[in-house]
């Protein structure tokens, strides 16, 4: 009240205005009557600061006057003008009354007694009060001023995007990985496969923190060994630390660094197939989206994964019963998948990137890349998703094969099947001697396609195939003579064998051995030689006289042997034989003989010319100097000119 | 799966049952045959308890290891209306829970068990049926694998039984597949040759019930067991119903 | 393995039996919820069920209950359920549910089941055998797996006789039935513990209780 300034007030000289017509006539308020300004003054009356001193001091019942126009709006309200007076006066009346029954009671002394109220002096000196309320505002106005700083900052920092926040980072986190808030405050992530499946025992958590203010704090924090060990290993992945971020995330020490699987497969020592599996890659392809810890997670989270998949693999590798035992050598792992060749599975985990680390090799294998890393994932995938029952009453747990197996009578076989799954080593050893048997086939083919050149060797590999099974279609034919004909045949090739099949029907099973295939491929040869000089033979009007595809001379073979065919000419004047042997290269021999002979001369023994008819001595054609491009360009020119001698 | 043909053999006077299993297992291991374990084939029939008005109703519940994971069950309602399920074994279970109004007839529980043989494409089993372990017959299994209707492969499989029981087979289609009797879509019984049909493994169930229930009659009829061998001409006698009936 | 498999079924059976790997008891909780909230309830099963990544799976079935009756006896000797799956080629199931155990002190209904699927001649069967149609009804919902507890949340329509079309069929109630299962072997415990626990996470959109069939039969 000591600070209240002076204001001088006036009542307004003119009327009210009550309403404005349309026409801008104002209507102004009658003026009180006495009676009425009478009551108005009365109800002003602040009974309650009616003491002696106050009343001395004008100015205070002037500023205590523009306080009482609202009051005396609110009067104006009460149902009778003097009641508000009435009330105060009766308040009072009741005050005055209660402090004479005090006072009289007081004077009694035997109930009450009137003590004098020590005086509390009011040592509040105007200069105190200045300054007390000077501090309060300037704390007020710091609190105001700290807050716009931060809204500001923050209002830059989002426009700049130079420095990362905390929170909108740990909102990133959040989109990607599992975490919670455990107890004390800390939040703990997940990043191991155990949602989606797997059932692997090492623990894939995280903590996030928040990174100091400075990098070089890490050796002083608490979490320093464990915060500059992630951070390490984040620069050591090629981050750039430039682009700093506010959150760190602190992976445990065996699941830093980089890990990859590899796989290769070694014949005598010699890298046949190499493929390295790394499943998030390692590279300098940073997206900048997303902060530091993203990589480094992506990393542990790849560490956790090759290390399942080779404790699997290991796991497997013990207790499969294979005829040559698989080998686990602390983190190597080695499988025969053929005779002198060797799959050999290894982990590769290494914490700290050294520039001596080998380069990425770059016969990278796809296939198998990609067939390991499926096939754990597929081994995740089983372990999360079963089957739902239908009806729904069913019960869940079995198959959809074996829940169908009571009413469709399911046989012994089919329910044995069920029993048997195949792990992942035998699904991958399975794959890469199916990659070894195709790519020891696809030799053979081309090898034979490039010398053998006569009838030309056509192989159409499938593009489609399973990882365990293709297909090659083979077409033999000779280049001019293809209408002739055409031998083809299938061969499916699969892990460990082949399986042929001929245009005949025939089906042959070879073994893994590539010269089986050569063998049979050469026969093939052979039989598609004769069978199309047969029949450029019948075109030319030479009589077949004989022919066989297995002669059952030199080195016998399951598959296949020498075949030969002798041909007469249209007038049975000459007779030409051939006979093509295949081992170990294809061989042709052609003799032709003449009877009679032109020149005939009695002997005592043959007196007649007609027993020269009974045949005569076949003489060897010298074939390579006979004109013609192939076997049956030759064969024909041959035919041709012997047709021609006789006219 | 394939089709399967059951034929009952005859049985030699003065020669035991065990004695005609032995010598036709050895003509098929020097045919070339494999023995590929034992089989069984059982049969447990369950009456009601008859009441007015309706007829006594059988419910056959039979095994067949070949196929280990299913119960086959075949209702005959005592007028000659046949109902076949197959469903999990725990069916056995659930007929336990209606012993009140099925009884089991012990003494009716019939199997037929032996060897199994492999020869190429054929499966053979020769199977001696016992009815509360007295020998009653012999009943020898062919089944042809690579094919699913009988009309193609009869008479290979004719063939193949002729060659290594040494009797002579009729040149007709066994009995089961010419006279069975299915519900037409109005109803009514009618007469349809199953030949061309598709075959399951419940056809092999029924053919087994054909005959076991034969078997059985005979027991009825004969009251010994001596005759059991004596006619094979009864033995193939079309399923009939209402067996058991007291 | 051949021989062991060659072993008489039946006896298999009741080794499994005597072994308790046949699981034959079915732990039950059930409760209700309205159409109206049932969103809410399946945005929490997908939450808390394993591999809800995809849509939830959903089925359709008709379930028909048969029951076997003496002549002259109202209660049925034996109440047999079948049922199948609308719409799709799957095998139907029968199935037996004995009276609920009297424990009070298990958190869980359990009663005594045996699931047994069959080929579709076992209407057709059963009423050879002398069993009567007791009602039916075509449940429509969705399924839920935790572990080895089934959950399902359905609608069941009301048949309305003579009406084959699937528009003729109206719901029951305006809301959703919701059943929390398992069926294990006798002799686990801990089932019903482990059912309680999952039931509480539902808990203020669905109280999944143990229903009383016993006080349910009393009101007419």
């Amino acid at each position: 009240m000591s600070n209240s300034v002076n204001i001088s007030v006036e009542t307004t000289c003119e009327n009210q205005i009550r309403e404005i017509a349309y026409d801008g006539t104002e209507l102004y308020q009658a003026p009180p009557t006495l009676s009425e300004s009478l009551a108005k003054c009365a109800a002003r009356i602040d009974f309650s600061k009616t003491s002696l001193d106050d009343l001395k001091k004008e100015e205070k019942s002037a500023a205590a006057a523009t306080e009482d126009d609202k009051d005396a709006n609110q009067f104006q309200e009460s149902l009778w003008p003097w009641d508000a007076v009435r009330n105060k006066l009766k308040d009072a009346y009741t005050e005055i009354c209660v402090l004479s029954d005090v006072i009289s009671i007081a004077k009694d002394k035997r109930y009450l007694v009137l003590d004098p109220l020590l005086e509390d002096g009011d040592d509040t000196k105007p200069i105190v009060q200045v300054y007390s309320r000077k501090k309060a505002i300037s704390q007020a106005a710091q609190v105001l001023l700290s807050g716009a700083e931060r809204l500001r900052n923050a209002h830059s920092e989002q426009r700049s995007r130079n420095v990362s926040d905390f929170h909108i980072e740990l909102l990133r986190l959040r989109q990607n990985w599992r975490l919670k808030k455990v107890s004390n405050g800390a939040i703990i992530g997940d990043l191991s496969y155990r949602t989606a499946g797997s059932k692997f025992g090492m623990s894939g958590t995280f903590e996030v923190t928040k990174a100091e203010e400075a990098l070089d704090d890490d050796g002083a924090g608490n979490s320093a060994n464990a915060s500059s060990g992630a951070s390490n290993s984040s620069t050591n992945n090629g981050m750039q630390l430039k682009a700093s971020s506010a959150l760190r995330v602190i992976v445990p020490a065996e699941l830093q660094g980089v890990a990859y699987i590899k796989v290769i497969t070694q014949k005598d020592q010699e890298d046949l197939c190499t493929a390295q599996v790394n499943l998030m890659g390692h590279g300098p392809n940073i997206t900048a989206q997303v902060g530091v810890w993203q990589k480094t997670l992506e990393f542990a989270q790849n560490v956790l994964f090759c290390k399942e998949l080779f404790a699997q693999l290991a796991r497997e590798a013990i207790q499969l019963q294979a005829p040559i035992p698989h080998v686990v050598i602390g983190n190597q792992i080695r499988a025969t998948l053929l005779p002198n060749i060797q799959l050999i599975i290894s982990l590769c985990h290494s914490t700290s990137f050294d520039s001596s680390q080998p380069a990425p090799i770059n016969d990278h294998d796809h296939v198998l890349e990609h067939s390991l890393h499926q096939l754990l994932r597929e081994v995740h995938f089983k372990n999360s998703h079963h089957p739902f029952p239908h009806p729904a009453s069913a019960p869940l747990g079995p198959s959809k094969k074996r829940m169908i197996a009571g009413p469709t009578a399911a046989d012994r076989e089919a329910l044995l099947d069920m029993t048997k799954t195949q792990t992942i080593l035998e699904q991958i050893i399975a794959q890469a001697q199916h990659i070894f048997m195709r790519k020891r086939t696809q030799y053979v083919l081309d090898t034979l396609a490039r010398d053998v050149k006569d009838p030309q060797i056509v192989s159409h590999w499938n593009a489609m195939n399973s990882p365990t099974m293709s297909c090659v279609k083979i077409n033999i034919v000779t280049h001019g003579y293809d209408a002739i004909g055409r031998t083809s045949l299938v061969i499916h090739v699969k892990e460990r064998s082949l399986k042929c099949i001929c245009r005949d029907g025939r089906v042959m099973r070879l073994s893994y051995e590539p010269q089986e295939l050569r063998d049979l491929i050469l026969c093939q040869i052979n039989s598609h030689q004769i069978s199309c000089l047969v029949s450029l033979a019948r075109y030319m009007a030479w009589t077949v006289l004989s022919n066989s595809n297995h002669l059952g001379i030199g080195k016998v073979e399951p598959l296949g042997n020498a075949s030969s065919c002798l041909l007469g000419s249209p007038n049975s004047d000459r007779m030409i034989a051939v006979q093509i042997r295949c081992d170990p290269q294809i061989d042709v021999k052609v003799y032709i003989a003449r009877s009679p002979r032109p020149d005939f001369f009695p002997s005592p023994l043959v007196p007649e010319k007609f027993w020269e008819n009974l045949g005569g001595n076949f003489k060897e054609v010298r074939f390579d100097k006979i004109e013609g491009k192939s076997f049956l360009n030759k064969m024909e020119f041959l035919m041709a000119s012997l047709t021609s001698n006789t006219a | 799966m394939g089709v399967t043909v059951l034929q009952p053999y005859p049985l030699p006077e003065g020669k035991s049952g065990a004695h005609i299993m032995d010598h036709l297992g050895k003509r098929l291991l020097s045919l070339g045959a494999s023995h590929a374990g034992q089989f069984l084939v059982d049969c447990e029939t369950f009456i009601s308890t008859p009441q007015h008005g309706t007829p006594a109703r059988a419910v056959h519940v039979l095994h067949n290891s070949e196929y280990p994971a299913s119960t086959f069950s075949i209702i005959d309602n005592g007028t000659g209306k046949q109902v076949a399920i197959v469903a999990d074994n725990i069916f056995d279970l659930l007929m336990l829970k209606m012993t009140s109004i099925f009884t089991s007839k012990k003494q009716t529980k019939i199997e037929s068990r032996g060897a199994r043989f492999e020869y190429g494409d054929f499966v053979i089993k020769l199977g001696s049926v016992t009815m509360m372990e007295h020998f009653k017959g012999i009943l020898i299994e062919i089944e042809y694998r690579p094919c699913v209707t009988l009309s193609y492969c009869w008479e290979m499989i004719r063939e193949m039984l002729q060659g290594f029981l040494g009797i002579s087979v009729a040149k007709e289609y066994p009995t089961y597949f010419t006279t069975q009797t299915i519900m037409n879509a109005m109803g009514q019984q009618q007469l349809h040759a199953k030949q061309n049909d598709i075959y399951e493994p419940m056809d092999t169930v029924k053919q087994y019930l054909e005959h076991f229930t034969n078997y059985r009659k005979h027991v009825q009829l004969h009251g010994s067991l001596a005759s059991s061998a004596a006619s094979i001409s009864s033995v193939m006698l079309p399923s009939t119903v209402g067996m058991g009936r007291p | 393995m051949r021989e062991k498999k060659d072993k008489e079924a039946t006896d298999s059976l009741s080794l499994a039996l005597k072994n308790r790997f046949l699981p034959n008891l079915e732990y039950l909780l059930q409760g209700s919820i309205l159409d109206t909230a049932v969103e809410h309830l399946m945005h929490r099963l997908k939450g808390l069920c394993d591999n809800v990544d995809t849509s939830p799976e959903t089925f359709h079935d008709l379930e028909v209950c048969m029951s076997l009756r003496q002549p002259n006896s109202p209660q049925p000797l034996l109440l047999l359920r079948v049922r199948r799956a609308l719409g799709r080629d799957a095998p139907f199931q029968l199935r037996y549910l004995g009276q609920p155990e009297v424990d009070m002190r298990r958190p869980t209904l359990v009663r005594s089941c045996m699931d047994c699927a069959c080929t579709n001649g076992i209407l057709d069967f059963l009423s050879e055998m002398g069993f009567r149609l007791e009602f039916e009804y075509i449940a429509k919902g969705y399924m839920f797996r935790k572990g080895r507890m089934k959950i399902t949340v359905s609608k069941l329509i009301k048949i309305v006789p003579g009406k084959q079309q699937d528009m003729a069929n109206e719901p029951i109630s305006q809301s959703y039935i919701v059943e929390l299962s398992v069926v294990a072997p006798t002799g686990q415990e801990n089932v019903g513990e482990e059912m309680r626990v999952f039931a509480e996470q539902l808990k203020p959109l669905v109280q999944l209780e143990k229903i009383d069939y016993k006080r349910l039969t009393n009101i007419p």
